[in-house]
């Protein structure tokens, strides 16, 4: 199902967040989710609340990233570091901080 | 994705870090029933775990998360096989560590009672075996559940006490239990004898709230058991594994390293 290309060099913030917006739409698509406009999906955009998904959605989206960035990008070990409501309250830019933070920026 | 007794089914392995000599530890997390899936544990658990040089599974059961849902199979015994046939499929022969969750740890007892051998140690986490009382209440719970949860007010109330986040989860809990026959399947067992219990001689580790599922009596499962102890978390409901996985982070590491030191010694 994937298409993603691995990524070498380090990414600019845009750019993660353009690579989000396609993950986000792959793991929307499975559901037939014809909800959401891509170019609506910002960084206050709330992962559970806004798009409607769930925590196993995190899960598929954490084996995108480690696809596009590498399995230094571990979306699973960050996230168990948080508490439940952070998790629940995911904002699409914690996205965005976690990978620029791993990827060097 | 594995296809699994006819179900294609969606799973996690995590590759024990810096594992030391010889084979590394296997711990097999076990998700709940209804809106839960291998998120609770994958998201939690498993990083630490592989972390600390354990190899860590998490699968989502038949109907939950991403694996299939047939119409039927739902009972203990269903989940059992599940169970031994991904642990067949991926070449995981040698015993392992099942963590439960909830259902997932009647599933993990239930597993133990069949195949003791496959079996090194369990935790329940807020769980009990499969025993007539377990069904009774099992069956109690469900049955409320389907009268509840199909009503547009129930949704409101949850909406308004735990947010839609929650009111989401409860309309697929409630889809879940309209298209299959898991609401009858599940409670009918089959039920644990006292010869069943008396043969699951693995240490087990069963963690509670102290305001959980089994708040009334909570050395319960300790007594039906041959080799159980019981850690009771304070100020904690039934939501034992999300809300503190820290606490139960430490507890599995320090069971399951207990228990391999005990092995190679």
């Amino acid at each position: 199902m994937s298409t993603i290309q691995p990524q070498t060099m380090a990414p600019t913030r845009d750019a993660v967040l353009d690579d989000l917006r396609g993950m986000l739409a792959m793991v929307l698509d499975q559901y037939g989710a014809d909800v959401v406009e891509l170019s609506e999906i910002t960084e206050d955009t709330l992962f559970h609340d806004d798009l409607g998904l769930e925590s196993i959605d995190l899960v598929a989206v954490g084996a995108l990233l480690a696809e596009r960035y590498g399995e230094h990008v571990n979306l699973a070990a960050h996230l168990a570091e948080l508490d439940l409501d952070e998790v629940i309250g995911m904002r699409i830019g914690l996205l965005v901080d976690f990978v620029v933070a791993r990827t060097g920026h | 994705m594995l296809e699994v007794n006819g179900v294609r089914t969606h799973y996690q392995l995590l590759p024990a870090r810096d594992a030391g000599q010889g084979e590394p530890p296997v711990v097999v997390f076990v998700h709940g029933l209804g809106y839960d899936s291998l998120a609770s544990f994958y998201l939690t658990l498993c990083p630490p775990v592989a972390a600390a040089g354990m190899t860590a599974l998490a699968y989502d059961l038949r109907a939950h998360g991403r694996t299939d849902r047939p119409a039927s199979g739902y009972r203990v015994g269903d989940f059992v096989d599940d169970l031994r046939e991904l642990l067949d499929r991926l070449d995981l022969r040698r015993p392992v560590h099942l963590v439960g969750n909830s259902f997932g740890g009647t599933v993990a007892f239930s597993f133990a009672a069949r195949h003791p051998e496959r079996v090194a140690g369990i935790v329940s986490i807020e769980a009990e075996p499969a025993t007539e009382a377990w069904a009774e209440k099992m069956g109690r719970t469900l049955g409320n559940v389907l009268d509840e949860i199909a009503k547009e007010e129930y949704l409101a109330w949850v909406t308004r006490t735990f947010g839609a986040h929650h009111a989401r989860l409860a309309r697929a809990a409630h889809a879940l239990i309209a298209a299959t026959s898991i609401v009858t399947d599940v409670p009918s067992g089959p039920l644990l004898s006292t010869a069943d219990l008396d043969s699951i001689t693995c240490p087990v580790l069963s963690i509670l709230g102290d305001q959980g599922f089994q708040s009334d009596d909570p050395l319960a499962v300790e007594r039906l058991l041959p080799d159980c102890r019981t850690e009771v978390i304070e100020g904690q409901n039934h939501s034992v594994l999300v809300e503190r996985h820290r606490t139960v982070r430490a507890m599995v590491l320090e069971f399951v390293a207990s228990l391999s030191q005990r092995a190679a010694a």
